[in-house]
């Protein structure tokens, strides 16, 4: 009797970490779904790298992924231009700007940050393993809290050519690093961390008010 | 310079691999809108290739005007404003607020301030760096002309 007594709680317990243990990471919505956001202004990126073309770069990927998942965005480069002319060139300065005040300046109900933690490209003997890292915090411009954040990192390293002889695998891949060298290929690294920081049932931006999916939960994204 | 020709290239190749191969139907036309955004922070000397470009994207997204992308309009009222276009850059400022609710507080404000620019500016172009494209350059005029 006592020791079913102690049992069932134990297989209770057991249940519920394997439980934990399976279930994807989820976020909570609830500061996302009060602030119910339309429109995002991206406003132009942290870079603490040293590469100083990043940020172009990363900036220029990121309305599209965003609008796709339902929101007005806000026209980034036209953004950038008009912060720049109100005195803030340095995206560190707008960054420590009170969003209230940046949303109020464009009539956008939320602010999307971005900084560009690593942007590297390690040359190796015959590849080049290409390293992007991102973090991303959305705040909400009615009270200036934190409604969502995702970080995220990527590594990319071009495959060797499988067949053929060793010789011209090694051909391919020298071929493949001198190309990579000349101009690491950043772009699509950066368009899938924005994908996956988006898309990802769980953890993703919920759609917004022009997806179809808008109102369902996040935790069922796409 | 040369060194950023293989990279513009590359993203070019990039961009036609992935809107001839599986790249999944968009709610809107973007176009090569990112590509064309990077290409303009590569080389921003070349203002009048970027409002070229970003003409050519609009023109294609009014074909099916429930795909326009948001901010795409004003995007490109703003190129038309740097060029010193400044009554097409309004025309362009009306239509985001037209088809974006959203965009509607930002929009007044630069349609003011650009009216107020014209006024006092008959002719000029706005302040910043651009050389004012001499009333006929029908060159760069692109095909998405404000009527």
């Amino acid at each position: 009797m006592i020791r079913r007594g102690l049992l069932l709680p134990l297989v209770g317990l057991l249940f519920l970490s394997l439980g934990c243990a399976a279930a994807p990471p989820q976020k909570d919505y609830t500061a996302f779904r009060a602030a119910n956001p339309r429109s995002i202004l991206v406003i132009p990126v942290v870079n603490n790298t040293t590469n100083v073309e990043a940020p172009g770069l990363f900036l220029s990927t990121i309305p599209i992924p965003v609008a796709e998942r339902g929101y007005y965005v806000f026209p980034v480069n036209m953004v950038k231009r008009v912060l720049e002319d109100e005195g803030l060139s340095d995206p560190d300065l707008v960054h420590m700007a009170d969003t209230g005040r940046l949303c109020n300046l464009f009539g956008a109900d939320s602010v999307l940050y971005v900084s560009i933690e690593a942007w590297t490209a390690q040359y190796m003997v015959i590849t080049t393993q290409v390293t992007v890292e991102f973090d991303y915090v959305m705040k909400d411009g009615k009270t200036g809290d934190t409604i969502w954040k995702e970080h995220k990192r990527v590594v990319y390293a071009p495959q060797q050519q499988s067949g053929g002889s060793p010789l011209a695998a090694l051909v391919a891949a020298t071929v493949q690093a001198a190309v990579t060298k000349a101009a690491p290929n950043y772009m699509p690294l950066a368009r899938q961390a924005n994908d996956e920081v988006i898309n990802t049932p769980g953890v993703g931006l919920p759609a917004g008010p022009y997806h179809p999916k808008y109102g369902e939960s996040p935790n069922s994204l796409k | 310079m040369t060194a950023r020709r293989p990279s513009l290239l590359l993203l070019a190749a990039l961009a036609a691999t992935a809107a001839a191969g599986c790249a999944p139907r968009t709610a809107y036309l973007w176009g090569d809108y990112d590509s064309v955004l990077y290409a303009h922070y590569a080389n921003p000397q070349n203002s009048e290739r970027y409002l070229e470009r970003l003409g050519q994207i609009v023109q294609k997204a009014e074909v099916e005007k429930d795909r326009m992308p948001p901010g795409l309009y004003a995007e490109y009222g703003y190129a038309l404003f740097e060029a010193g276009r400044l009554d097409e850059a309004i025309t362009y400022y009306k239509r985001e607020r037209e088809e974006w609710e959203e965009s509607r507080v930002f929009m007044d404000k630069m349609i003011r301030n650009t009216q107020r620019l014209k006024e006092n500016r008959p002719g000029p172009p706005p302040g910043g760096n651009l050389p004012p494209p001499a009333g006929a350059t029908p060159g760069i005029a692109p095909a998405g002309e404000a009527k």
